[in-house]
């Protein structure tokens, strides 16, 4: 019985799941109430994962582990779910009828994905991997006039798919040299077998399923349809939630690991340099905002890649400060997106236009929120960057930190371009002030004072990620 | 006694805190007060006026060293401090900072459009320049380097002129890839340190390895240069300058370039001496092509703002020349000469807004003849010019003589070809003086008043300055000397 507590916040998600199946059974339900049903489940889940925080153990087996360093993610996966959940007031995105359907989903996927980050057993991965897929699979095209949209469905879940097909042929590979599904045995039995090509293959192509989550260079090919083709308010969820969950992961299957040979390093360290400098060149062009933030998305994967091919615990640790920082900071941007497109269109860079103006706050948050992206001080963007890179440093990594610090050179003029447009350009039409109520003021208000006070007062959440990283290689 | 109270009072804090407090205060003003707008930056800058030459005066020359430490641990894991300090080199930097901003919230007292967020910005800017002219650990030198440097942007780019938006983004890339050499350099020496403090003094102790000093001080040096101006990085200074607004060119081409110079001596050349030795010659050709290019290229600038871009690039490559020639005369005088210039190129840029600002061009062509209608303000450039060619009895005449003396001696041929460019750029100056201020009158220009008292009196304090201590230089060379000459014999 007493095990069950260890499973409780991911219960919780269970129950709220089923809070919203039986209000999509409803003929139709009123899509204000459903928004403050999903808020106030979504808070309390957050709750419940904080208060879950301390939770050690493993479950089904040993399939499933429980330690700080998947409660920690458990809490950003839920905090980035809560926050989405916030900005849903103007779901105009979603067809109403589908409001419920829309909860559903996103809360399947949340509770896909904190099983995720606790499995460490190759069948369970693959299984909650596939939960999140799954839901995402069809939260991406459920948009209103989804005959436009419904290309990018289609792509994603071939790519998807794909990705799922050459994990799980690798997964039977690893299965097949190491004979076992639990991946430390598996990580205990891969250096004896490491000069077998099934065993790399095997690693390899597991990998690449993650890889292929938190798009990183070349998996990445689906990240800017996706945000564009998806709700402004699902490209956040993918932008956030999902990526914290697919960080995780990455860090969790390279910590196991700790396979600090030579080629395999090499092999990530192609891959961060790749995937900072081919999302950074190409966001560059980018005229929509959130296929620019998806390319930023990929250019982030490879700096936090950086941090997890330390193989050290200061590594990891930045990684996960890292991608706390990145939750916080890529959330404020899409908040303003969609506050700023209220009615649930893709927004253009030009129509920011102005912004200053018509919401003040709103500019500041987006301004700040790109300024983290950038790296640039004070903001908890530019401490993450900075322990990411010390870690590097550390194993000595100076060309590969000096790539990085170049790439952020460049990121900063596609940012620029936004946030010239928010402040200094005229507006082309006359568009009207932005709405902003109580929920989004105090939401923008909360995540400038986090941007900044995470940034300059890091000692706190560096202590909480250095646990968390313990953890993960007790 | 009083100092000795002082000492527990954390004043340099304070000083760095009350930017910030000016910053929130300004943000909190409503949008249609822009008076007050001003009055609080004009009070708060005026505070940052008196607690820097409370510093300055109560610093103890004769015992020297760093004084009104305030030294805590921030991040333990890693190690990193709140570290600010005093030292000779740092304390006339303050005395800088707080003059220019004081100097340049008066002459922006006419500003209309967007008042509240230009202060706010200003600020944020100064903040990050006092941050890191205090700061004795990498971490916070770096995180105020980079605060002090991206507000530039939209400075540039809301209030700027001349071609703004180009000059901005330029400026701004250029100096954060700057940074971008800066960060791994820091990082790479706290990593060779053992990784576990960030407090500058510390690590210098420890003396890093001969080959690790050589690769990190070209990194801190190309870094820090390129906001020095280091020739062949100076390309973004006369653009910036020319689009920015008065204030923000006072601020940059005074303080923030110093900054760069600063950089290179405080981190570049403390933690790594060998590299410093190593690199010495590379730094002393740079600079020597900056002073005799900047000094050329001036030559043929029709824009008056393009005229005193130039001659930045010149004179901050006297302080490059100074710093490279490793003696103590030479880097006295690249201090001295940090302090000066930045004093000299605030007045140079105030005198020039003013009379853009009436005339609505900076196109020495289309000026001429102005010191007939407008006496005091062409007076304001004249002087700018006499202590722009060093001329005795400016404060930037020992300044050059202290750094031509040592670089003569260091370095014979670039020496005397520094001194040589002096002539060139005395041409130039004069040449500007006379286009711009004499020669016949100009019918365009008759109905413009001369400046009134309000504002003049910005421009009136930097000339004192540069009065003063050229008259008394010892007043400020003294504080200096008692930095460097430690740090010399540590070299």
């Amino acid at each position: 019985m007493m095990k069950w507590v260890l499973f409780s916040p991911e219960l919780y998600y269970v129950v709220m799941a089923a809070v919203f199946f039986f209000m999509s059974l409803e003929r139709q339900a009123e899509p204000r109430k459903l928004y403050k049903w999903a808020v106030i489940l979504s808070g309390v889940g957050v709750l419940a994962t904080v208060l879950g925080a301390r939770l050690q153990g493993t479950l089904f087996f040993d399939a499933y582990r429980i330690d700080l360093f998947s409660q920690v993610f458990k809490i950003l996966i839920a905090i980035g779910t809560f926050w989405v959940m916030l900005v849903c007031s103007e779901l105009k995105g979603v067809d109403e009828r589908r409001h419920a359907e829309f909860y559903f989903l996103m809360t399947i996927c949340t509770l896909a994905m904190m099983m995720l980050v606790s499995a460490v057993e190759l069948l369970t991965i693959y299984i909650t991997l596939e939960l999140s897929s799954y839901s995402l699979f069809l939260l991406v095209p459920m948009r209103k006039h989804d005959g436009e949209y419904a290309e990018t469905g289609i792509k994603y879940f071939m790519i998807g798919a794909t990705a799922s097909a050459m994990m799980l042929f690798g997964l039977s590979y690893l299965y097949g040299v190491t004979h076992t599904t639990y991946v430390a045995e598996v990580v205990k039995a891969l250096p004896q077998v490491f000069n077998q090509p099934a065993a790399v293959l095997g690693l390899v192509l597991a990998l690449a399923g993650f890889l292929f989550k938190q798009a990183l260079f070349p998996f990445h090919i689906w990240a800017p349809d996706v945000y564009q083709g998806s709700t402004n308010q699902v490209a956040a969820y993918i932008a956030t939630g999902s990526k914290m969950a697919a960080a995780a992961m990455v860090i969790r299957f390279i910590g196991f690991g700790n396979a600090d040979s030579g080629y395999f390093v090499q092999l990530l360290m192609v891959l961060s340099v790749l995937s900072m400098t081919f999302g950074n060149l190409v966001a560059i062009i980018q005229k929509d905002i959130k296929r620019l933030l998806a390319y930023s998305s990929i250019a982030h994967a490879g700096y936090m890649l950086i941090g997890i091919l330390t193989m050290t615990e200061q590594g990891y640790a930045s990684a996960i400060y890292y991608a706390l920082a990145y939750l916080i900071m890529n959330f404020a941007c899409f908040m303003v997106i969609i506050k700023v497109a209220d009615d649930g269109h893709n927004l253009q860079i030009k129509e920011l236009a102005g912004l200053h103006k018509r919401s003040p706050l709103l500019a500041m948050t987006l301004m700040l929120g790109l300024f983290g992206l950038a790296g640039i001080p004070p903001t908890v963007g530019f401490t993450g960057k900075f322990l990411v890179f010390a870690a590097a440093l550390k194993k000595g990594y100076l060309i590969l930190v000096i790539i990085g610090m170049v790439n952020a050179t460049l990121s900063l003029y596609y940012y620029l371009i936004v946030i010239k447009a928010a402040y200094l350009l005229k507006p082309v039409r006359e568009y009207l002030p932005v709405r902003v109520d109580g929920v989004t003021r105090s939401l923008s208000i909360a995540l400038v004072v986090l941007m900044i006070c995470v940034g300059i007062f890091p000692d706190r959440f560096m202590q909480l990620t250095e646990a968390a990283a313990a953890a993960l290689l007790m | 006694m009083a100092s000795m109270e002082l000492a527990s009072f954390p004043i340099l804090s304070t000083i760095l805190l009350s930017t910030i407090v000016a910053l929130l205060v300004i943000m909190l003003i409503p949008e249609d007060r822009p008076k007050l707008v001003k009055q609080v930056s004009l009070g708060f800058a005026a505070l940052g006026v008196v607690l820097s030459l409370l510093v300055y005066v109560s610093y103890d020359v004769d015992k020297g060293g760093l004084q009104f430490v305030e030294r805590f641990l921030w991040v333990q894991s890693i190690g990193i401090y709140w570290f600010t300090a005093v030292d000779g080199i740092n304390a006339p930097m303050l005395i800088l900072t707080a003059v220019v901003l004081f100097t340049g919230v008066l002459t922006m007292w006419e500003l209309e459009t967007r008042v509240k967020e230009f202060f706010a910005l200003m600020y944020l800017l100064v903040a990050g320049v006092y941050g890191v002219f205090m700061s004795m650990d990498l971490f916070w030198i770096f995180v105020w380097y980079d605060v002090s440097l991206f507000p530039m942007y939209p400075l540039i780019a809301i209030w700027g002129g001349t071609r703004k938006e180009y000059g901005a983004m330029k400026l701004t890339l250029y100096l954060l890839a700057g940074s971008a050499l800066i960060l791994p350099g820091i990082l790479y020496v706290w990593a060779v340190g053992g990784g576990h403090t960030f407090d500058l003094f510390e690590l210098q102790r420890m003396g890093l390895p001969a080959h690790v000093q050589r690769i990190a001080f070209i990194m801190l040096y190309l870094g820090f240069g390129i906001l020095a101006g280091v020739w062949p990085f100076h390309t973004w200074s006369p653009v910036g300058h020319v689009a920015a607004p008065t204030a923000v060119s006072m601020i940059h081409a005074g303080v923030l370039m110093k900054l760069g110079a600063y950089g290179i001596l405080r981190v570049g050349m403390t933690l790594c001496p060998e590299g410093l030795g190593y690199w010495a010659d590379l730094m002393a050709l740079l600079a020597t092509i900056g002073i005799v290019y900047g000094a050329f290229v001036g030559l043929a600038q029709t824009d008056l703002k393009y005229v005193i871009g130039y001659s930045s690039v010149s004179h901050m490559g006297i302080v490059g020349l100074g710093l490279a020639t490793m003696t103590v005369d030479g880097i006295n005088g690249a201090v001295f000469q940090m302090f000066s210039h930045g004093v000299m190129t605030a007045l140079f840029f105030s005198a020039v807004g003013y009379i853009y600002d009436r005339t609505h061009t900076k196109m020495i062509p289309e000026l001429g003849g102005l010191s007939n209608t407008m006496p005091v303000a062409s007076a304001f450039f004249i002087i700018a010019a006499f202590c722009g060619v060093g001329v005795p009895c400016m404060s930037s005449f020992w300044a050059e003589l202290l750094v031509f003396i040592s670089a003569v001696k260091t370095y014979p041929v670039r020496g005397v070809l520094a001194v040589i460019s002096l002539v060139v750029s005395a041409l130039f100056m004069l040449r500007v003086v006379q286009k711009t201020f004499y020669g016949p009158r100009n019918e365009r220009w008759e109905h413009i008043p001369d400046v009134p008292l309000a504002l003049a009196t910005p421009r009136i304090i930097l000339v004192g300055i540069l009065v003063f201590f050229g008259l008394f230089p010892r007043l400020i060379l003294d504080v200096i000397q008692s930095a460097v000459v430690p740090f010399v014999s540590s070299l």
